[in-house]
């Protein structure tokens, strides 16, 4: 008992963090305004890579990261479909993740929206041509969004999403 | 001794070399002498590295590729056999690594092993056609009918039968942000009595697409292989290629080179080292590693304009010089960078709730390692000393003269351990370049030529192959194998005993490239 609260009084063991990304806090002011007002407080996103070179899902992990940890705007990334708003899509649609793709999408309630990320997902990679890929992700879904690079970084990404949601709010989509 | 001089002891006199490249013996044999060779190569504990199979190599038909390395030679051992029709006999009993080759083999081109214990496809699923190869030269890149799943070409998962045992399959589609693949567990209770692992749901054809392309578009192919190995195996590709032509790399090039390939190396680690405590629920231990992670990828976006070293390296060099202050940069980064990371895992390493997780769990038995090829991390956690920089040094490798890291105990907190030692070297070894740093260009002006060439590199999770076939200045054949494509089948073996909740640490501990393994 003694120890637990001496405890209450350690020096703190976590470090501060400093650093300043002023176009960083600008994207992430107006993401959190945007997510407060058209989902409610909480955007929910499922990840679904079809078939990329995993570099883009090592940037959307990033997003959770210290540097930029979008949780802090609402933005959470769900381990189901069922949970999600919005389907993040990677990678070119591989003929071996077709059905499981529409299965993923299914899954998830409506109102629900599409954003493909990467180059391969937007169908300007260099697979198109191979019998081993569909193509981008509008071969199976009706894309809302496209954020193309090879891949992204985690701020065009946000650019992205804040792109999505002042199109979903105008009415642009539905 | 060399590997010649070994190899005429094995054979007798009647040793007759194709010819190759440096450090790369082709020993053509008869189907017949091979099988005997295969026998040979086993007794005398050479390793199959790996195994791949060309259409019309010299002459007409298909040729067999067995790749061998034995430890202490720098030298690599091909043996080729050309096939009289479309039927070979399998090795996997005597090199169980052999069977996801084989298999592979059989999908591309159609040939079939006899005698193999296990002859379902692999890389091609279900909607695939029955009768499709999409390897052979009749086959021109298109779109193919898509089959529906049956009951006939169903995938059959070893089944395990018991009292008490269930299964539990997980995938494609996994919970968090990770690539798809099928783990399917057979369980008593909490405990993993048997996992199949089902890949090659992001077969994306990388090598039919490489095809009828010139080598310098290739490089991208070679980059996407797998995004975090983006440098490694454009590395490779490309000094098969420089071998082929007969190429003089720059030393400035080699020297960035290299630069690159231990970044990758670093920010790698970082983030499995940060994975492995995110994964036994301690995100605090975990924030260290991402953010010196995050500011790796920071200086590879000023170093390269590419956060993941896209683009830069190209056959003969580089494709552009780096931006005038900022290698000082990184080198005044580093300065500071060894202290931070040591304190981060001077803490986690020795955290209470962390090595009860860490420690025993997911232990790689020394064992399996050569049977299975098992190469990188993966190996030297378990008291192998595997690393291709070392044992077939190449580019600035040669001049480096490295060290390797080991450690014994094989389970997550060996791999932890390893890994963390290990960014501490590539910091060292990227000083030391800087220090040394020569000017001029970084690149020499390229005449593609005709020929064959393999080349092997150290990527972050092991040894990367690559062998590259040029005819009329175009690539005739590309064939990759990545480490994760051996490693996976260590993950098999190493979480039998283990609980089915420490499945997602030692899958991170291990850090298996999907894309690079389904291609």
């Amino acid at each position: 008992m003694a120890k637990a609260i001496s405890n209450l009084f350690k020096k703190t063991v976590t470090d501060s963090f400093l650093f300043k990304d002023s176009e960083l806090e600008t994207i992430s002011v107006q993401l959190k305004e945007k997510v407060d007002k058209v989902f409610g407080r909480s955007l929910a996103i499922r990840e679904l890579d079809t078939g990329s070179d995993n570099s883009t899902e090592i940037e959307l992990n990033n997003l959770s990261t210290p540097y930029y940890d979008v949780e802090r705007f609402g933005v959470s990334f769900v381990a189901s479909p069922r949970h999600a708003d919005v389907l993040i899509v990677t990678g070119a649609i591989t003929r071996n993740m077709e059905i499981a793709a529409k299965k993923t999408y299914d899954a998830m309630p409506a109102p629900k929206f599409v954003v493909a990320v990467g180059d391969d997902a937007c169908g300007c990679g260099i697979l198109n041509n191979s019998y081993a890929v569909l193509g981008g992700a509008d071969k199976i879904f009706k894309v809302d969004l496209k954020i193309p690079g090879n891949p992204p970084s985690p701020r065009e990404i946000l650019k992205g999403l804040l792109a999505l949601i002042n199109a979903i709010e105008k009415g642009q989509k539905n | 001794m060399t590997l010649k001089e070994e190899l005429k002891k094995l054979f007798g006199q009647k040793l007759e070399l194709a010819a190759g490249q440096n450090n790369e013996l082709y020993l053509p044999l008869t189907e017949a002498e091979l099988q005997k060779a295969i026998k040979n190569m086993a007794e005398n504990s050479f390793e199959l590295v790996s195994l791949f199979c060309v259409e019309n190599f010299a002459e007409k038909g298909f040729t067999l590729f067995y790749a061998f390395e034995k430890s202490g030679f720098e030298e690599m051992l091909v043996l080729q056999t050309l096939l009289s029709g479309n039927h070979a006999v399998s090795i996997a009993k005597t090199f169980p690594s052999a069977c996801w080759y084989e298999r592979e083999v059989t999908d591309g081109f159609g040939v079939e092993f006899q005698d193999a214990f296990d002859t379902r496809r692999l890389f091609l699923h279900e909607t695939y056609p029955s009768d499709f190869h999409p390897l052979l030269k009749s086959f021109k890149n298109a779109k193919v009918e898509t089959a529906t799943p049956n009951n006939q070409n169903q995938y059959l998962f070893k089944q395990v039968e018991g009292e008490g045992v269930y299964q539990i399959p997980v995938g494609p589609v996994h919970a968090g942000i990770i690539e798809p693949g099928h783990f399917r567990f057979s369980v008593i209770g909490e405990t993993v009595f048997n996992l199949e692992v089902r890949l090659f749901y992001k077969h994306r054809g990388l090598e039919k697409l490489a095809e009828g392309m010139k080598p310098q578009e290739c490089v991208r192919i070679a980059e996407s292989i797998s995004g975090d190995e983006t440098a490694a195996n454009a590395v490779a590709f490309c000094t098969a290629v420089e071998k082929i032509c007969g190429l003089v790399v720059p030393k400035r090039a080699l020297q960035l080179r290299t630069i690159w390939l231990e970044l990758e190396r670093i920010y790698s680690h970082l983030g499995d080292l940060a994975g492995m405590c995110v994964d036994v629920a301690y995100p605090v231990g975990a924030s260290p590693f991402f953010i010196l992670r995050e500011e790796i990828f920071r200086q590879n976006d000023a170093l390269t304009s590419s956060r993941f070293l896209k683009g830069i390296i190209t056959v003969g060099g580089l494709t552009k010089a780096v931006p005038e202050g900022v290698l000082e940069n990184l080198s005044l980064y580093l300065l500071s960078f060894s202290e931070k990371l040591n304190a981060a895992t001077g803490i986690d390493s020795t955290y209470f709730s962390v090595i009860d997780r860490f420690e025993t769990t997911g232990k790689v038995k020394e064992e399996i390692l050569s049977p299975l090829h098992i190469t990188g991390p993966v190996a030297r956690a378990s008291g192998k000393m595997t690393d291709t920089r070392i044992n077939h040094p190449y580019g600035l490798y040669t001049e480096l003269k490295l060290k390797g890291q080991t450690q014994q105990n094989g389970d997550v907190l060996a791999r932890f351990n390893l890994k963390a030692a290990e960014v501490l070297d590539s910091v060292k070894i990227i000083q030391r370049i800087i220090s040394e740093l020569a000017g001029g260009e970084v690149s020499a002006p390229c005449q593609i030529k005709d020929g064959y060439a393999l080349s092997i590199v150290e990527s972050p999770r092991g040894q990367n192959i690559h062998w590259v076939q040029i005819k009329n200045g175009l690539l005739d054949r590309y064939k990759v194998r990545t480490a994760s494509f051996c490693n996976w089948q260590a993950m098999e073996h190493a979480v039998l005993g283990n609980i089915v909740p420490d499945f997602p640490l030692i899958n991170k501990s291990m850090n298996l490239s999907y894309a690079g393994t389904d291609m």
